[in-house]
């Protein structure tokens, strides 16, 4: 374990040298503030067709669109978009070492492939509970400095209002669950990356799956519902779940652990292929 | 016994890359492994670095099955496996400082020392990716020897190098050896170069070993030599022996014969030449491991 944990670090250190490996941060970092002046200075605009699609039972003064709203819609960027963040680094991680022929130098050193696969595994996660969290905290937190905190008013089956220290908090909880759906993600670019030894292709394979998952699971047709459950992307929308009034906790354990057996399934076909592959690059 | 494979052996598809190979490399010996491009070399280095998975056969490490002693074996091995790849976009300590971990910690002292010895000291800071070739490769020798290896293995170490790369690198095995006491597994196909700095040898063509033993005994025990005779008249020197039956093989080149023939003929040669109005300046012995190793791979390709 020791040397998992060390392999890890070293990990980190060669994920965090490379300049891709900022390219995700350096986004989040100009695009969350450029999104958040602009509503500052023009408005956010969604709040009033939300409100409109109650009629006249509902009367409110003021504005309802602040920081945290912002950040809430935001979250969308989490189906698609910034899956690319994670691609890019999880994709590279294990073809890299491939097509650079590192490899040898690893491999000739006292540690094992189940060692050298799990620490680049470990290494993956804590880079997408970074960037994750990255994202989160620039959203609400640059969100609240420029457009201004407040109560959360999120309109799910009609509208649920939620204090500035609640939301908080179910912004924490949504980006840690945020953070464990872009794991799969993750897992699966992961995976094809042991495959091959070439980047571009995890990135291509994995948004082929993503895309072609999310189609199967919007089209309304419900002869797919047979097929649903096995698509990793039916449960990627817990991450909304915790601005849900009560909390579903029992849904969400649900689907994290459904999640969960997908990343250990990408993670074992992972390992196993690279506990026989034959380098020889 | 430091090395030592029983019936070593790789097939790739319906090709078998290395055949039932059996080596014994003892302490303290520079072991050349030659063999043409495409013998089997690095399919058998990656084999023992467990890069690859043997089809059948086993090998062990100082008395040790690799089986039993898995990557623990590593500890007391270094590796430079074809051209070194390193992370390119860190420095060259950063480099060797992963790697020292890897290999049960390393400290700085040792990472300059090594640097020091491949000549790498004043460069210890700069990213790999502005190393030249020769750099690197001098480099892969220093990660390979980083952890105080027991045991080194060479695959190719001057593929690409200037013949002032291929000396320096030379020399530094020569003094790896015989400085630090190290034993040498030196893979190449440069023949004088495996000349030059090894005790052992071992060839092998189409996966399958040719010979092995000690280069001197080995050379001294063949059963030809190549003599090179300077004579006035190479053109007439070479029509002279052409038919005579003790010569195997005549190479001619601008002063002189190289005569292939077993050496108690080359009396008899001599005096043919003789005899025949050929003034001879000069009788030189010229055996060398090229010419043994192309009648050993020549004779195992059947030609």
């Amino acid at each position: 374990m020791g040397l998992i944990l060390k392999a890890t670090r070293l990990e980190l250190i060669k994920i965090f040298s490379r300049w891709r490996t900022y390219i995700g941060f350096a986004t989040i970092m100009v695009l969350v503030p450029v999104i958040m002046g602009l509503v500052r200075k023009y408005g956010f605009g969604i709040e009033h067709e939300a409100i409109r699609s109650l009629g006249n039972t509902f009367q409110y003064v003021g504005s309802l669109a602040n920081g945290l709203l912002i950040s809430y819609y935001l979250m969308n960027v989490l189906w698609v978009h910034f899956p690319f963040f994670i691609v890019l680094v999880a994709g590279d991680i294990m073809a890299g070492e491939g097509a650079a022929g590192t490899y040898r130098l690893w491999l000739t050193r006292p540690i094992g492939r189940l060692q050298v696969v799990s620490s680049k595994f470990l290494a993956t996660f804590i880079y997408t509970l970074i960037i994750v969290l990255f994202l989160g905290i620039c959203c609400v937190g640059l969100g609240m400095l420029i457009v201004g905190g407040g109560d959360l008013f999120v309109f799910d089956k009609g509208i649920l209002i939620l204090s500035q220290g609640d939301a908080l908090q179910r912004f924490l909880l949504a980006y840690l669950i945020a953070a464990w759906v872009q794991m799969t993600v993750a897992a699966l670019a992961f995976m094809f990356s042991a495959w091959t030894s070439n980047a571009v292709g995890p990135i291509i394979g994995t948004y082929a799956v993503i895309a072609v998952s999310l189609i199967l699971v919007m089209i309304d047709i419900s002869a797919l519902d047979k097929i649903r459950p096995y698509l990793f992307v039916s449960y990627f929308d817990v991450f909304f779940m915790p601005f849900s009034d009560p909390i579903p906790w029992g849904d969400i354990g649900a689907n994290l652990f459904k999640l969960t057996i997908f990343i250990a399934v990408f993670f074992g076909i992972s390992a196993a292929s690279f506990l026989r592959k034959d380098i020889c690059s | 016994m430091i090395l030592k494979t029983v019936n070593l052996s790789k097939r790739f598809g319906h090709r078998w890359a290395v055949a039932d190979l059996n080596l014994e490399v003892e302490s303290g010996q520079i072991f050349g492994f030659l063999g043409p491009n495409g013998a089997g070399k690095s399919t058998t280095i990656r084999m023992l670095l467990g890069l690859i998975r043997p089809t059948r056969g086993t090998y062990e490490f100082f008395g040790q099955p690799a089986h039993q002693s898995g990557v623990d074996a590593y500890r007391k091995i270094g590796a430079l496996v074809e051209k070194p790849d390193f992370y390119l976009y860190l420095s060259a300590r950063r480099n060797l400082q992963m790697l020292g971990e890897l290999s049960g910690g390393v400290n700085h002292q040792r990472i300059n020392e090594v640097l020091e010895i491949v000549n790498l000291r004043d460069r210890i800071d700069d990213k790999v990716r502005n190393y030249s070739h020769g750099m690197r490769q001098r480099l892969g020798i220093a990660q390979a020897i980083l952890h105080d290896p027991e045991l080194i293995i060479l695959d190719e170490p001057t593929t690409g190098l200037d013949p002032m790369g291929i000396k320096e690198i030379r020399e530094l095995i020569a003094s790896l050896a015989n400085d630090f006491s190290k034993t040498i597994f030196l893979s190449s196909h440069l023949l004088h170069e495996v000349e030059q700095v090894c005790s052992h040898m071992a060839i092998i063509d189409n996966g399958q070993l040719v010979v092995q033993g000690a280069v001197h005994d080995l050379l001294r025990t063949t059963d030809f030599f190549v003599t090179e005779i300077v004579v006035d008249d190479p053109v007439k020197a070479r029509a002279v022996l052409t038919d005579d039956s003790r010569v195997r093989d005549i190479t001619l080149t601008d002063n002189s014969l190289k005569v292939h023939a077993a050496t108690e003929s080359r009396p008899g040669i001599i005096e043919s030449l003789v005899e025949n109005g050929l003034k001879i300046s000069a009788v030189i012995p010229r055996t060398s491991l090229e010419d043994y190793y192309l009648s050993l791979v020549q004779h195992s390709d059947g030609h």
